[in-house]
Parts: structure tokens; sequence; C-alpha cells
């Protein structure tokens, strides 16, 4: 009998292992399929392009690609401005599934002679640092990542403080004097946006309380996909007193919306990334939405390639936080109107450098 | 014909004598569980929320780890669960968001039934061996859906415009929720109890609370699928053959059972329950997001061979890692309680134990090395408890997948799977 259990544990290591090598090459079959299904937007662009000298701008998504209103969409309309305002001929990409042909989509844009070369996203990081020492020729920008080589730029944001004013106005709208903060993995990024909020909520109203949770731990990414587990989270926090959750958990927000729904009157929730009163289209959902903390990787996007063609070239990192307008809380639905004066005087004084904004919790 | 007569007889009473040790078991748990509630003061060891949030949890485990019973039980081994959740989920947000729920479970249904399908294909009619057919399926799974996603909720379609993205549907309209009057909803009896945090009382109220309030239908139908699985598979003539077909399936094709169709049933339905469980969990969402299902099927196979191959093993397994995983979301605190819960429960065992010594028959070393080692281990336990404030988030996250293992690991030493599983079998080759 336990001849067989190990027969069993043999096949299982066995499995994995084939999992992980036939992954790889179901990725990379993957990866050529989007591709094709993109890049129907090129023809019309490259016609401007010829006219307009060789701006040939790549991207490359994150994982989620485009359509997933939000991050990916957001980095996709600072590409399109380009197009228009720029003149670039544009491309751009979606990695498979489970984003192991990242580096696989850089190269791919570079052997077609783009440059610059966007990747959206922080898990690129080790891909762009291998690529751009193998194109040294080529500019790399990468979003939320630091740069890692001569010819890479990182693109990144002051999340701290757009969610400083996110806690701001949670804290002045708060009835109950508890808040909450749904975080989907527990990574540095991701606490960024936890310190910004305690810190801002904290300056408003120095008792009040703050319950944090992440999803998941540190590399597995799989908290940014688990509503349920972002509803369940965000429902004890609602049950035990709090009325407003702010997340940054990206399709795990869902989760936090549906709890807010579900807890009745006066309870809102906080969205992430752009602005989710728009982009999250079931009205009952939509209407719990507070705010939401835009993070506005599209003027990001065009002001790298606005750069790149005035002659810029990477090695360094780029911040956009309040100041650029980087960062921001949206206003749909009106319902910061009436705080709006605090926020705007909390914005200058960090604009001003009067208060700084913790980055880590 | 009369030892025959007597021999069921002690086997029908040592089959009660289990069946009420469980429910002694049981009891005992709950009591403990209480105790630990008052003593450690964390509310949500025993809260209607955890356990609604259990129940939520442990339910698409649970279906996976049926999907795998049955497959498992008719002989063919069934880790491409993950790809026909994955399957499961993507149909039934698909189908969901067009034509209401209940085209979603249909769909869902059929898109893991189609999952277990060409696994049957592959492994009874191909003879291909099952774990390369599983992997292909939980690399297929993922792909096709992409793939799907790609084409049909592109920018640009009606789809996209209704909310859709490369990695989700549009939302789904709400699934009817159902709650059990005067108790749990309306005049709330389990729900005032609860609040009164009384001894035991209010533990038992918040426990059936969280089982019985605002519960999705599907979770009906999903924990009613694990008494009928049990009827089919050992209470009835299609069962024992299916069973047959797990244990010795020359043995059966010599008694007229037709094995290739058996494992084909099977392993359908196997794939059907695995896209239940995807359905479950888009119905819980509102909508299919990719990704969502996160190793589940592989957690219900787990389950399922923490369950010795037996619907109320996994149902317990599942229940234990819900639990568990439901209990760290909503509380950190509560998950040091299980400390003290561990220390009671090792406390016991080395009552247990030391009674035992005290028959000669049983004063062996092996006796004293158990209690020495469970007091020990209780100590330890307890001390942790008094010591340790706030849990470290790295613990808190892994507390399901230790707890799971620490209870494998103490129960596991008597797993028997069904002698043919995996086993390539072609009809009229006798082994």
């Amino acid at each position: 009998m336990g001849g067989v259990t190990l027969l069993r544990n043999k096949f299982g290591k066995l499995a994995i292992s084939t999992l992980a090598g036939a992954m790889l090459m179901a990725a990379a079959a993957c990866g050529g399929s989007s591709d094709s299904g993109s890049s129907t937007a090129s023809p019309g662009a490259s016609g401007e392009a010829s006219q307009s000298g060789s701006l040939k701008v790549g991207l490359a998504f994150d994982v989620g690609g485009r359509g997933d209103k939000s991050f990916n969409d957001s980095a996709y309309a600072g590409l399109e401005r380009a197009q228009k305002e720029l003149g670039a001929e544009i491309r751009d990409l979606s990695p498979a599934g489970d984003g192991s042909n990242r580096g696989e989509l850089l190269r791919q844009l570079a052997d077609a002679g783009y440059n610059p070369i966007v990747a959206v996203g922080f898990a690129y990081a080790a891909d762009v640092e291998k690529v751009a020492k193998e194109y040294t020729d080529v500019q790399f920008a990468i979003v939320d990542s630091a740069s890692n080589g001569p010819n890479v730029t990182g693109l990144l944001f002051a999340e701290q403080q757009g969610s400083y004013l996110a806690g701001v106005a949670a804290a002045l709208k708060s009835k109950t004097g508890h808040l909450g903060f749904v975080g989907g993995v527990e990574s540095d990024l991701i606490k960024k946006f936890e310190a910004g909020f305690l810190a801002g909520a904290k300056a408003t109203k120095p008792d009040i309380k703050i319950d944090s949770k992440y999803l998941t731990p540190d590399g597995d990414f799989s908290g940014f996909k688990a509503p349920d587990k972002g509803k369940i989270a965000a429902e004890k926090m609602f049950q035990d007193g709090a009325d407003i959750v702010y997340h940054a958990a990206g399709d795990s927000g869902q989760g936090v919306f549906q709890a807010a729904a579900a807890a009745g009157e006066g309870k809102w929730a906080i969205g992430v990334d752009a602005d989710q009163a728009l982009t999250v289209k079931d009205q009952a959902l939509s209407k719990v939405i507070m705010t939401s903390m835009l993070k506005r990787v599209d003027n990001a996007v065009f002001e790298y390639i606005k750069a790149f063609q005035g002659g810029a070239k990477g090695g360094s990192d780029v911040v956009y936080d309040l100041k650029t307008e980087g960062v921001g809380l949206a206003t749909t639905g009106d319902h910061i109107s009436d705080i709006q004066d605090k926020l705007d005087e909390a914005k200058q004084k960090i604009i001003s450098g009067e208060i700084t904004v913790p980055d880590k919790p | 014909m009369s030892v025959q007569t007597v021999s069921e007889g002690t086997a029908e009473a040592r089959r009660v004598r289990r069946y009420h040790l469980v429910l002694i078991g049981v009891a005992l748990l709950i009591v403990a569980l209480s105790l630990v509630r008052v003593l450690a003061d964390a509310t949500d060891l025993t809260s209607s929320g955890t356990f609604r949030a259990a129940l939520g949890l442990a339910i698409p485990i649970g279906l996976a780890g049926l999907g795998g019973l049955w497959a498992e039980r008719a002989g063919v081994v069934n880790i491409g669960l993950e790809g026909m959740m994955v399957l499961g989920t993507w149909f039934a947000g698909w189908a969901g968001y067009q034509w209401g729920p209940l085209a979603a479970l249909v769909a869902g249904l059929l898109g893991g039934a189609l999952g277990g399908l060409l696994h049957a294909v592959a492994t009874v009619t191909f003879g291909v061996d099952h774990i390369i057919s599983g992997v292909a399926i939980n690399l297929l799974g993922p792909g096709i859906t992409r793939f799907l996603s790609e084409v049909l909720y592109r920018e640009g379609t009606a789809a996209s415009e209704a909310g859709a993205g490369i990695t989700t549907s549009p939302t789904l309209a709400e699934v009817p929720t159902v709650s059990v009057p005067l108790l749990s909803s309306g005049q709330d009896w389990l729900g005032d109890l609860e609040s009164t945090h009384w001894f035991l009382l209010s533990d038992v109220a918040g426990m059936l609370r969280g089982l019985t309030r605002d519960v999705n239908v599907l979770a009906i139908l999903a924990v009613a699928l694990i008494p009928l699985t049990y009827y089919v598979l050992w209470h009835t003539a299609f069962g024992l053959r299916l069973r047959s077909c797990g244990e010795n399936p020359w043995a059966a094709e010599s008694l007229g059972v037709n094995v290739y169709r058996t494992k084909y049933i099977a392993t359908v339905i196997s794939g059907a329950f695995a896209g239940l469980g995807g359905v479950f969990l888009v119905f819980v969402t509102q909508k299919y997001v990719e990704g969502q299902t996160s190793g589940r099927g592989f957690i219900g196979l787990a389950a399922m061979i923490f369950g010795n191959w037996r619907p109320g093993g996994l149902a317990a397994g599942a229940s234990l890692f819900g639990y568990a995983d439901g209990l760290q979301l909503r509380s950190s605190q509560a998950v040091t309680g299980l400390f003290l819960f561990g220390a009671l429960l090792l406390l016991g065992y080395a009552i247990m134990q030391a009674r035992k010594a005290a028959t000669a028959a049983n004063r062996t070393a092996g006796t004293y090395t158990a209690v020495a080692f469970a007091a020990l281990g209780a100590v330890a336990l307890l001390w942790l408890w008094l010591t340790v404030d706030t849990l470290p988030n790295e613990f808190v996250f892994i507390t399901p997948h230790v707890l799971t293992l620490l209870v494998l690991s103490v129960a596991s030493q008597r797993l028997r799977m069904p002698k043919a599983d995996g086993v390539r079998y072609r009809r009229g080759e006798q082994h």
C-alpha cells in the first residue's frame, strides 16, 4: 500500500515539473495569439507615423492585459494620446495568463524596431533588466518599478500621497470613527497605499480606528484575483463598525464593493487606480464607491514618450506625485465635494513639503 | 447461516458505534471551541460571520474534491480538476451575464463536464497516462478560456460595453439566497442569542446562524451532493459497479460490467462537479475573474485524499480548510486562539493515552512517549498562546495549510486509495 502512495507522490512531483515546463510553452503560444489580436490597431497608426518621422512606441501590458478597466487601460490611454498628439506608431502586447512570457514580449517589440518600449507593472522588473542589457540601443520604461539599467526609466507613483488624501476624505466622512483597508498582496508597493491611508486618516482624526488586512503574502499574487476573499475581509470590517473601507486589491476590490453594498446604508468603499465609480458597471456597486485613488498611468506613459522624443535618456526614475497630477482623488458621484476645500488644503501641504507622507506603515 | 447473521450484526453494531463516536467527537470539539472562545475572548472563533465565510470557502473545495472522488472511485486519477473548474468559471460567467444564473449553472456544469469528457477520451479510450492528461487539461483550461475572453470580451464588443475585460466577464444578476425564517432572518432568534455571548449557547447559535442565513441556493445543492454521492456510490448497483472499476476492473469486466462506459460516466460527472465548484465561485463574485480558482482544484484533490476517498471525509477536510481560511481572513487575533484550542486537544489526548496506560496490557514505551509528547506539545502551545500577542502576518496566511497538514499527519495513517486507481485498463487484457 505504501508503494502505491509513494508512486503517487512521484507522479505528483513529475506532474509539477511537467506542468511548469508545459506552462512555459503554452505561455509562449498565447503571447503569439494575443499579439495578432491587438496589432490590428497598428496599420492606421503606421500610416501616420511614416509622415511624421519614426517614433515607434511598443507597450507590454501587465497580466490582465488590455480591457482591465484599470491599470492597463490607463497605460493604453497614454499610448493612444502619444499616437494622436505625437504621431507615434504604436503596438501593444499582452502576456499569457500566468505572465511567464514577459521577456519574450519585450524582445519581440525590440526586434520589430520599437523604441522606446514601455513595460506596465512591477512584475516586469527582472525581465526588463535582462532584455535592456541585450538591447542597449533601445530605451525602456517600466511602470511601478525603479530603473535598473542605464537605458531603463522607472515610472513611479507617489501612491502614498494619493492614499493620504483618501485617508483624509475617509476620516472626514466617517460617522463611526472606524475605517478599513484591504490590501491584495502584502508587497512593498501595496504597503505604500496602506501607509498613506493610515497617515492621512490619523492626521485628520488622531483617535480613529483602522483595520488592515492583506489577502495573500508577498509573492502570492492570487490576492489580486480573489473577490470572494476580499468580500470576507471587508465584511468583517463592516460588521465590526467600520463604515468606509479602502482597497488596493485589484480585482479583489469587487468583493469589497459587494461587502459595502450588502452592509447597507451609510457604508462606503474607496476604489483604486482607475475611477472605479465609472468603470464598475454594476449600479448597485458603483453607488457605494465614495471616491477612487487615481493613479494616472496615462499621464506617466505620455510624458515619458514626450520626454523620449525630446531626447531624454534612461537610467533614472521619474516620480509622479500630487504636484504633477500623477495621483489624486476621483470626484465622480460628488460624494466628496463638501470636503473638497479640506482635501485641497492637505494636497497643498503635501506639495509644499509641509507634510511628508510615509511610504511604510 | 447463523454465523453470517451474527457477523452482519456486529458489523452493524460497529458502524452505529462509529457514527455515535463521530457525533460525540463533534460535540466535544464544539464545547472545546466555545471554551477557547470565552477564555481567549476571540468572538470570531465561533461567530456567524466566520462560519458563513467557512461555508463559502469550503464549497468550491468540496465540490472539486467530490469530482475527484467520482473519478478516482472509478479508477481514473483526476488531477485535471483545476482546469475543469476554470472551464466552469468561464462558461458560468459567459452564460450568466446574458441569460441569468440558471443558464450559468447549466453552462458551468457543461463546461466542466466537457473537460471531464476530454479526460475520459484520453485516459479511457486512448489509455493515456492519467497524470499527463490531467496536466494537459490544467493547461488547456486557462488557455482556452483566455482565448475565448480575447475573442468575445475584446474592446469594442457588446460584452466589453457591459463591463467585460480580457480577464473578467460582465456582472451577473444576483443569485437568490435563502434564510431560515424566525431563526436566522426576520426575528433572527439565533442572532439575538449569538450577541449575548453566553458560553456554548451563543457559540452554537453563531455556527447555525452562519450556516443558515442568506445561503446561496447553490450552496444547499452542493451540500446535498455529499450524502447523495454516498448513497449512489455505496448503496446502488450502479455505485457498486463504479467502485468495482476502481478496485479491480478485470473482475468487474468478468462479471459483465461495461468498464469503459462506467469510467466515462464517472469522469464526466467528475468534471461536471468541478465545473459546479467554478459556478459557485462565479456566483459569489457575481462575475468571472481570470485566475479566481487559484488552485482550489488541487486543494479539493487534497481534501479527497485527506478524507480517505470517502464523501464524509472529504467534506470534513474541505470544511477544516474553509474554516481556517475564513478565520484568518477575518481575524488574526482569533487565529492565536487556535493555540489554546490545540493545547486543549493535546491535553485531552494525553489524558486519554494516560488512562490507556493504566491498564497493564497497554503499558508500553510507545504509550508513555505519546503521553509525554502530547503533554509537552500542550505546554508549548499554551505558552505560545500566553506570550504571542499578535501573530506575524506570515503565519496568519498559512493557517489553513498548517492546520490541514497537522490534522492530516495525525489522521493519515490508514489511508487507502482504490486499488486500481490510475491503472491503465484495456478490455480483455487481464493482468
